[in-house]
Parts: C-alpha cells; sequence; structure tokens
C-alpha cells in the first residue's frame, strides 16, 4: 500500500512539474505571452486572437530553425478584472517574458497595467479600443509607457460608423443597440455622440442586449425598430451576436440598412448570418486576414487547424513588431521597450506601423468602410 | 481508510487548555508563512502564486466560511452569494474614489450595507423553502450584476478604475508589490470569522439553526423563532461576504461587473459542499482545493475546466459528504465546548 | 410603452413562440424535480446538445449547405421530422448519461441534498467543456431548412411559419406527455414514485427503471426544444444552453416546479414577461423584471402559480 502511494505520489509530481525540455546550445530561446480570454463567456474572441499569435510564431521558428526559437506563455484571464489580476503578477514576475501580445480587452487591461508597469513589460494590444488607455490625461487608465495598441480608438471609429452608416439615405431615421459589453457600450456612446450632431438624422431610439447570451431572443428590440420605423440599425458588438441580430431582423422582414463595427468585422459573420449579411456595412482600421491572399490563408489555416478569425491581422502584425525587435537583439524588456517604441515596422500589407508616445499608431485615425457583397466582405474604401 | 475528522477531534478534545493553544499558534503560524512556499511543487505556473493564495484562494475560502453560515449551518440554499461580495466590491470602489476614506474606514461600510441588503432580501424570501429560495437568491444575484451593468454613475460595463490600496498598518504595506500583506489581512478576516462561527454554534444562534436545518417545522413548534434566525444566518453570511469583496476591491484596484457573475456563486457553494458542508475545516479545505486547482493546472490551459468539473462529479459521487464531512449529528453542548468557554 | 400599445400582437405571438420553447425546457427539469425533489442543473447541457444534433443533422447527414435553398414539400417535412426525432434522441441518451453519471450512485446511497447537486453542475461543466473544446469556443450556423415566410398578417402581427410551427407542434408535444404520464403504465410509476418513493417500492416498482424513464422523457422534451430554437434561430453555441436553462428553470418555479401543467403555464407566462418587458423597460433590464415578477409571485403563492403536483411538500 504504502508503495503504491509513493508511486501515485511521484507520479502527480511528475505531471504537476513544469516540463523542461534540455535546450541546445547554439539556439537561443526567447519567451512572448498573450493575455486574452481563452476560456469563459469570450472565449472565442481570445481563441482567434491567440491563434493570429501562434501563426507568427510557427512562421518565424520555421525561418529561424536552429538559431532563434520563440515559445508563448497563454495567460487566460477569461476577458475580466478578477483573472487579470490573476496572472498579470505572474507574468511581470516570470523575466524570461519579455513581450506580451494583449491584454485582448480594455477592463482587464487597466486592471493589469500596475503589475506591468512596475515590471517594465512592453504590451501591445490586438483589440482594446477604450479611448482612455492612450490618454494622458485620464491617469487612472492610462496604460503608457508600457502599452500599445494597433486597433484604431473607439472616439474615431464612433463618427466614422456613424457617418458611414447614414450614407447616401436620404432621411436616415437610426436605431442604436449595443451589446452591454465594456466594447459596446464605448464606441455606442461615440456612434450616438455623432449622430445626435447630424441636424438631418433622427436617432429613433436605443436599446442595449447582453452579448454573453448565446441564445438571445430578439424579437422585442426588433418589434421596436420596426415600430420606430428606422431605416439604418447600428449594433456594436461582436461577430457571433451581431450575425443572430441581422437574421433575426431580416427574417422579420425589415429592409434597411444594418451597420456596425470592427467587433463585427470577421468572415465568421458572414458564415453564420449567410443571406442576411449581404449589403451590411462594417468599419475597422484594417483589412481582413483574408485579403493577404488565399496563399496564406491556406497556410494559416493549415498550421493553426482555424481560419483566420476577428483581430487576426492585429495579432499577426502585434506579434510580428516583437519579433522583428528580437532579431534586432531586443532580448531584454528594457531593450524591447526602446526597440517597440522608437522603431518602424512593417505589417501584413506591407503598412507602416509606429507608435506613438501615448501608445497609438502613429498616422491612423482613417478607418475604412466595408461592405458585404455575394458573400464577401468587400473594401469600400476610406470613411470621411 | 483513517477517518482524519474524528481522529483529529479526538485528539483536541483529549488536549488541554495550554496544548490546544500552542497547536493553534503553531498552526497559524505555519498557515502564515504559506506565501513562502513558492519555491516548492506548490507554486502556480503561469499566474503568481503569492497573489493566488489571496485571489481566489483566500477570497474563496473567505466567503465559503461566510456562505457555510447560510448553506451549512441553517440548511439554507442560496446561489446569489456574489451579490453580497458585489456588494461590498462597489462600496468600496465608489466611495475609494469619489470620498476620501480609506480602506479600513470603508471595509465597516460595506460590511453595514451588504447586512442592509442581506435583510432587505431576506424579510420577504425567507418564507420560502429549499429550491424556491435557491431561485430567488440566484435571481437576486443577477440583478445586482445587471443593475451594476446599467447604471453609468457606478461605471456601467466599464467599472471602476484606480481605486486605492489600503494605508499602512503594523508597518505592513498594501500594495501591488506586496501581496504577502493582503494574505495576512485576509488570514486574520478568515481567523475572526472561524472564531465568531465557533462561539455562535454552541449558543442559542447555533441552536436554533441546527434545529432550523433538521426540521423546521417542529424547530417552530418548539418556540424557535425560525424567521428571525434565519435571517440573522443570512445576515452574517452577507457581512462576510461584504467584507471579502471590500478586500478585493482594494486588492485588484479596478472592478468591472463582469468579475461577479453567477459562476462565482457556484463555486463558493461547490466548496462547500466538496469540503464537507457544515464543518468549518472541510469548508476550507474545499474552498483551498477548488480555488487552487484550476490555477495549479493553468499548464493544460484550454482543458483546465473540463478538468475541474470531471474532479467534481468524481469526489461527489465517492464522497457525497465531501472530503471532512461533519458528525451525523452535531453535538451542540459538548464537554469540550464548556470547557472553552 | 409605445411600443407595447401599437405592436401588442407582433409582441404577443413572438411572445407565444418564445414560451413554447421554454415549456418544453421546463418539462426537462420539472419530471426530474417531481420524482426526485433536485434541480437537474445539467439540463443546460442537454439542451446544448440537442441544438448540435440539429446542426450535424441538417449540415452533415442531410448534406444542406448554407447556400442550399431553402426545401419545400415532402423533402422537407421528413427532413424536419428527422431532425426532430434526433435531436430528441441524442437530448435523451445525454440526460440518461447524466442521471448514471451524476445521480445514480449518490441516489443509492440516499446522500444529503446537495451533493448531487453539486455533482450536476460537475456533470453540467465536464459536458459544456466538452463542446467547447470540440467546437473552439465557436458559434456554429445551422443550415435553413424552412424557409422564414410570412404565412399572414394578423392585428398587426407577422404570422411567421417557423413559429407558428412551434405553436402548433410544441402544445402537441406537450399534450402527449401529459397523456403519456396519466394514463400509461409506466406514466403511473413515475407519478407514484413522484408522490411516495418507498410506497411505490414497496408496491414493486423499479425505482432504477421509473427514474432513467424520467430522466428520458424529460430529455426528450429538452432536445424538442432545442430542435425548434433551431430552426428559428438557426445559431448555436457551447454555451447556448446556460441563460436559455437560467429561464426554463425560472419558469418552472413559476408554475410551480414538479407540476407539469406549471411547466405549461410558466413557460409561456415567462415567454410573453419577457417579451413586454423588453418592449416597455428595454432589453438590458429583462432579466431583472423577470426576477421581481418571480418574488412577487411566490410571495404570495410560495409553491408557484399552481403548486407542487404532490400532496407533500417535502419527501
Amino acid at each position: 500500500m504504502k508503495k503504491k502511494v509513493l508511486a501515485g505520489v511521484a507520479v502527480v509530481t511528475v505531471a504537476l512539474g513544469f516540463a523542461v525540455s534540455p535546450a541546445d546550445a547554439a539556439v537561443k530561446t526567447y519567451t512572448l505571452a498573450y493575455q486574452g480570454p481563452l476560456t469563459g463567456d469570450n472565449a472565442q474572441t481570445g481563441i482567434d486572437e491567440i491563434a493570429g499569435v501562434k501563426y507568427a510564431i510557427a512562421k518565424f521558428n520555421a525561418a529561424h530553425k536552429g538559431s532563434i526559437q520563440v515559445k508563448l506563455v497563454e495567460a487566460d484571464d477569461q476577458g475580466g478584472a478578477a483573472g487579470a489580476g490573476q496572472v498579470a503578477p505572474g507574468i511581470a514576475k516570470n523575466t524570461a517574458i519579455i513581450g506580451l501580445v494583449g491584454p485582448a480587452f480594455s477592463g482587464a487591461s487597466i486592471a493589469s497595467f500596475p503589475f506591468y508597469k512596475a515590471a517594465g513589460l512592453t504590451l501591445i494590444s490586438p483589440s482594446a479600443t477604450r479611448v482612455t488607455l492612450t490618454d494622458p490625461t485620464v491617469a487612472s487608465d492610462f496604460g503608457g509607457p508600457v502599452f500599445h495598441r494597433l486597433p484604431s480608438k473607439d472616439d474615431k471609429q464612433g463618427p466614422a460608423l456613424a457617418a458611414y452608416a447614414i450614407k447616401g439615405v436620404t432621411a436616415p431615421v437610426v436605431y442604436d443597440v449595443n451589446d452591454q459589453s465594456s466594447y459596446g457600450v464605448g464606441l455606442s456612446g461615440y456612434v450616438q455622440t455623432a449622430l445626435k450632431a447630424n441636424s438631418k438624422v433622427k436617432l429613433a431610439g436605443a436599446d442595449a442586449v447582453d452579448g454573453t447570451n448565446a441564445a438571445l431572443d430578439l424579437s422585442a428590440v426588433i418589434t421596436k425598430i420596426k415600430g420606430a420605423n428606422a431605416n439604418v440599425v447600428i449594433y456594436e458588438g461582436y461577430y457571433a451576436q451581431a450575425a443572430s441580430f441581422v437574421k433575426q431582423l431580416r427574417d422579420a422582414g425589415y429592409k434597411g440598412i444594418f451597420a456596425s463595427g470592427d467587433g463585427t468585422y470577421d468572415p465568421g459573420f458572414v458564415t453564420l448570418a449567410k443571406d442576411a449579411a449581404e449589403g451590411a456595412r462594417l468599419t475597422a482600421s484594417s483589412a481582413v486576414f483574408q485579403d493577404a491572399g488565399a496563399k496564406i490563408t491556406a497556410d494559416f489555416t493549415k498550421v493553426i487547424g482555424t481560419a483566420p478569425g476577428t483581430y487576426a491581422v492585429e495579432d499577426y502584425d502585434a506579434t510580428n513588431v516583437f519579433l522583428t525587435c528580437i532579431t534586432k537583439g531586443a532580448t531584454t524588456r528594457a531593450k524591447m521597450a526602446t526597440c517597440v517604441k522608437t522603431g518602424t515596422f512593417t505589417g501584413l500589407f506591407k503598412n507602416t506601423i509606429k507608435f506613438d508616445a501615448n501608445g497609438d499608431v502613429s498616422g491612423t485615425g482613417f478607418i475604412n468602410g466595408f461592405l458585404v457583397k455575394n458573400g464577401v466582405i468587400i473594401s469600400a474604401g476610406q470613411v470621411k | 481508510m483513517i477517518n482524519l475528522r474524528d481522529a483529529g477531534a479526538n485528539a483536541w478534545a483529549k488536549w488541554n487548555k495550554p496544548k490546544r493553544a500552542a497547536f493553534s499558534i503553531v498552526a497559524i503560524f505555519l498557515v502564515g508563512l504559506m506565501p513562502y512556499a513558492g519555491f516548492s511543487i506548490l507554486n502556480t505556473p503561469i499566474s503568481s502564486y503569492a497573489d493566488v493564495l489571496v485571489y481566489p484562494v483566500g477570497m474563496y475560502v473567505l466567503m465559503a466560511l461566510g456562505l457555510n453560515i447560510v448553506v451549512g449551518k441553517s440548511g439554507m440554499l442560496d446561489l446569489g452569494y456574489v451579490a453580497f461580495f458585489a456588494i461590498g466590491a462597489y462600496t468600496m470602489g465608489f466611495l475609494g474614489t469619489h470620498t476620501h476614506l480609506n480602506t479600513w474606514e470603508i471595509l465597516p461600510i460595506g460590511i453595514a450595507l451588504a447586512m442592509l441588503a442581506g435583510v432587505l432580501l431576506g424579510i420577504p424570501t425567507l418564507r420560502l423553502r429549499g429550491d424556491y429560495l435557491a431561485i430567488v437568491t440566484l435571481g437576486f444575484g443577477e440583478i445586482i450584476r445587471i443593475t451594476a451593468v446599467n447604471t453609468i454613475k457606478i461605471g456601467g460595463p466599464n467599472g471602476i478604475s484606480n481605486i486605492p490600496h489600503p494605508p499602512s498598518v503594523f508597518g505592513l504595506t498594501f500594495d501591488i508589490m506586496h501581496p504577502n500583506s493582503f494574505y495576512w489581512l485576509i488570514l486574520v478576516l478568515i481567523l475572526l470569522v472561524i472564531w465568531m462561527i465557533r462561539r455562535l454554534t454552541v449558543r442559542r444562534p447555533g441552536r436554533a439553526w441546527e434545529a432550523i436545518r433538521q426540521d423546521e417545522d417542529a424547530a417552530e413548534l418548539m418556540g424557535v423563532p425560525t424567521l428571525k434566525y434565519k435571517i440573522w444566518s443570512f445576515v452574517l453570511g452577507a457581512a462576510v461576504g461584504g467584507a471579502a469583496g471590500v478586500v478585493f476591491a482594494s486588492k485588484a484596484l479596478f472592478i468591472s461587473p463582469d468579475s461577479f457573475t453567477l459562476n462565482i456563486s457556484i463555486l463558493i457553494l461547490s466548496c462547500i459542499v466538496f469540503g464537507g458542508i457544515g464543518n468549518i475545516w472541510g469548508v476550507i479545505l474545499g474552498g483551498v482545493i477548488l480555488a487552487y486547482l484550476p490555477e495549479r493546472i493553468r499548464f493544460i490551459s484550454d482543458a483546465r475546466q473540463l478538468v475541474f468539473g470531471i474532479t467534481l462529479v468524481v469526489i461527489m459521487n465517492f464522497r457525497p459528504d465531501g472530503l471532512l464531512p461533519r458528525k451525523k449529528r452535531e453535538k451542540i453542548v459538548t464537554k469540550s465546548a464548556k470547557e472553552v468557554k | 410603452m409605445q411600443t407595447l400599445i401599437h405592436q401588442f400582437w407582433q409582441l404577443t405571438f413572438s411572445g407565444v413562440a418564445q414560451g413554447f420553447i421554454y415549456v418544453l425546457i421546463s418539462l426537462g427539469y420539472t419530471m426530474v424535480y417531481g420524482v426526485l425533489r433536485m434541480i437537474n442543473f445539467a439540463n443546460s447541457e442537454i439542451f446544448m446538445f440537442g441544438t448540435f444534433a440539429t446542426v450535424v443533422v441538417s449540415r452533415d447527414l442531410l448534406g444542406y449547405g448554407s447556400d442550399s435553398q431553402p426545401i419545400h414539400g415532402f423533402t422537407l417535412i421528413w427532413s424536419l421530422a428527422l431532425a426532430l426525432v434526433v435531436s430528441m434522441i441524442v437530448s435523451g441518451v445525454v440526460a440518461l448519461l447524466v442521471e448514471l453519471i451524476a445521480y445514480r450512485r449518490l441516489r443509492s446511497r440516499g446522500t444529503n441534498r446537495l451533493a448531487p447537486l453539486i455533482s450536476a453542475i460537475g456533470m453540467s461543466i465536464v459536458l459544456s467543456e466538452s463542446m467547447r473544446l470540440l467546437t473552439a469556443s465557436r458559434s456554429v450556423g445551422s443550415p435553413r431548412l424552412l424557409a422564414k415566410t410570412s404565412l399572414a398578417e394578423i392585428g398587426g402581427a407577422n404570422i411567421r411559419v417557423d413559429q407558428l410551427m412551434v405553436v402548433i407542434v410544441a402544445p402537441i408535444m406537450f399534450f402527449v406527455l401529459q397523456w403519456f404520464v396519466n394514463s400509461t403504465r409506466l406514466g403511473k410509476g413515475i407519478r407514484a414514485v413522484s408522490m411516495n418513493e418507498e410506497t411505490a417500492k414497496l408496491m414493486g416498482i423499479n425505482l432504477n427503471r421509473v427514474i432513467s424513464a424520467t430522466f428520458l422523457i424529460g430529455g426528450l422534451m429538452t432536445g424538442a426544444s432545442a430542435f425548434f430554437f433551431e430552426t428559428v434561430y438557426e445559431n448555436t453555441k457551447y454555451n447556448i444552453g446556460f441563460n436559455l436553462g437560467l429561464a426554463a428553470f425560472t419558469a418552472a418555479v413559476l408554475g410551480g416546479i414538479g407540476n407539469i401543467r406549471g411547466a405549461f403555464f410558466g413557460g409561456l407566462a415567462l415567454g410573453l414577461l419577457e417579451t413586454y418587458a423588453s418592449a416597455v423597460l428595454g432589453s438590458q433590464w429583462k432579466p431583472v423584471t423577470v426576477f421581481i415578477v418571480l418574488v412577487i409571485v411566490l410571495l404570495f403563492r410560495p409553491n408557484g402559480i399552481f403548486g407542487e403536483a404532490v400532496q407533500q411538500t417535502r419527501v
């Protein structure tokens, strides 16, 4: 009996212990981390995001076989403040990690900042869009100097989304619906401000639905939209629910415009909504990964096992910023900070990425409009 | 298999006062040293071991002890315990950022507000029994969260950021670099709650709760004012939840409604039943294991919730009364209890 | 408020259609509660597996793609029937598994009431996490079997064929179930166990068989509901059952849990209440309104509108 127990303890010990692989002396290994929701209600976003990170690293490791290898630590914060408070101190203490892609969500970012600021760990978020994160006048939310991000801010996207949604409509009657997430509510505020400033627009109503509820019955909202005779519906939220929303809208006989922001800007939106997505207007600051060509998309799908999803471009670019810095010799947190702050990088679409003093990509501020046509998201050019 | 609970209880009963005091002091001292055990096999991958001891481990144990007063002692099924945690946290968040009060001054306010919420919820609903009470409390938990999401004054879905840390006391600094201070703070709170429960159990409220748990109708018939004692147990549980919330908010610096979902209520209830409902030591063990396990197995990333679920099913099937169950009929006034007095 | 007055019939029709989806899921809770006096926390996952069954049948088995045209006539009827039957069977089998793994051992040993609850919660986590890992946390769309043609407009309400199907078929299933429980041998066994387990056992009723049958029937009803949900919403996800299950459980309590008639009226009442509340107060306050109404109802009728089915309230 005792022997059995001892053997059991030994097995458990081995199973729980860290897997330490003997490193080849010639190969230098560096570690990056990703922080975002990998379990919980928002897991979909995190799993789409980490796929982009893993793809960039896989390509890098294949290209640098025998010289540099990069490992990835997955920090699951479940998209919330409580989870961020658990993982952020651990990541901050693990000095092997020299750069972090994320945090994915704005709330989790704010909860993580104190730890990363103290540890001097450089962050590049693919998807945290709250305006105050890069606003040094709001000390409580400001993430500088460690925080950087690639997506456009809500105050840039909000007015653009409002303008794009009503473009070409002679007497716009707008109904605005958000998903009650901090992303949706934040963006919705800027959209509504822009709509109210436009005297031609009638803001017929606004509503909020529960974005974490996968099984949402939206019939009441839709009845209200139809009752208000709205011809433009703007939804601020993520693509899965946007698809469900637009489908229920079309099924109920709504014929007007459906518009949404970068949370919906995902091929999955069209896959889920099918015909109902036709004509939907979307805004985002980049193109979808699939626009980079069929070859790289197929390669992504082959390496990762799923097609590129939401924010895949931002994740790929953020990871490549770190990887470029590693090849330039930025192998400590301090060197990485300088490299990311001062360097100029190239994105997936050969675009230039350079961060300004507050952590935003300098020179951005333009938002592209997109249109779903024949089951494909096509660019409609910059929104003025 | 040795019966740990009985072995422990027997050893304790044989000891005299100084022996017990010495044992307690050594035990508390050892538990207090836990944050320094991070170098060992106990270390958590990815998340920081010292912070994990504060949240979730310490917090879950504290809340599990609080909920145990309601579920374990007086036998009422409460599925909305997270509401009191949220009330405490939001009190800290709002007052901490809008007034000059510090954590120590807000702590009693947070506890008081949580207790008030307990009374307001308890008076109309505690007449309900069993599963009807469960669904109503569950609803209450959701109402608090949804109200927080939709109230812009307290940040709406964005939550409240920049919540101050507690000012230092007894030379202990409370900030992000010193998670140990928070651990010891929670340890003190846990000891206070244990002391409170042990005192109450051997006195009138404890006897009333036991009677209610065993047979509410009979208790009422024997002249126990059941509603009064049910509300008392509910309110005491709420107070502990509120205290945990205040400490959580001033450790996390940032709170938002998504930290207060129904899952927390269910998890805390699982801790109690998993460890041994009604038995303080069982509840503590349950809280420690269920809070610590998902952090320890973070290296399996995606699948760790699955392992958590399997653990619940397996342990409940093979130890339905929990890891450290209470005795079949807890003796209310034992010889040893009199001696303690 | 204006919306409620002007769009009253539209809201009512949507509310009733949603209500019938709740009715069938509530039956999953109420059947199990009736015999075991336990909340089957894993019922939401039984539902979730049913929705995936509908997707797999229509997408993979019948080969309908996202771009295929809606089908008509006989093909439509048997495709729908096949999806319905498979969903019911899958949910029924999952329900049996839940009973076997989460409940049977505990029940036979006669433990406290909370152990099975936690064991069912664990089972629920296992089921939803397995599906989450299988689907990489993504939403999965279901191909359109039934074209959503508008049949008529009555009092401003748009009567859609998919919702109409729910409103017609769901009550039929409900009445079949009621007949089954009232009139068949097995149904009588279920009622006997629900009234008094010990006596039923003494009368020679095979307890394990009756309880398995109860889970199976509850699972079948939940599976049917999953099929109706998929034909209306055409979308599912690993956590789809969570909110629906919560709503259906609330409906069961509202009507009087353990009472089959209670599930019917509770489900309908909840469907209507949710729709009206969203129209008047805004969708964000829907769950709050529902729970406040629930508390008020329970204050006046502590065992729900119709009360518990059996004579003794506690075992």
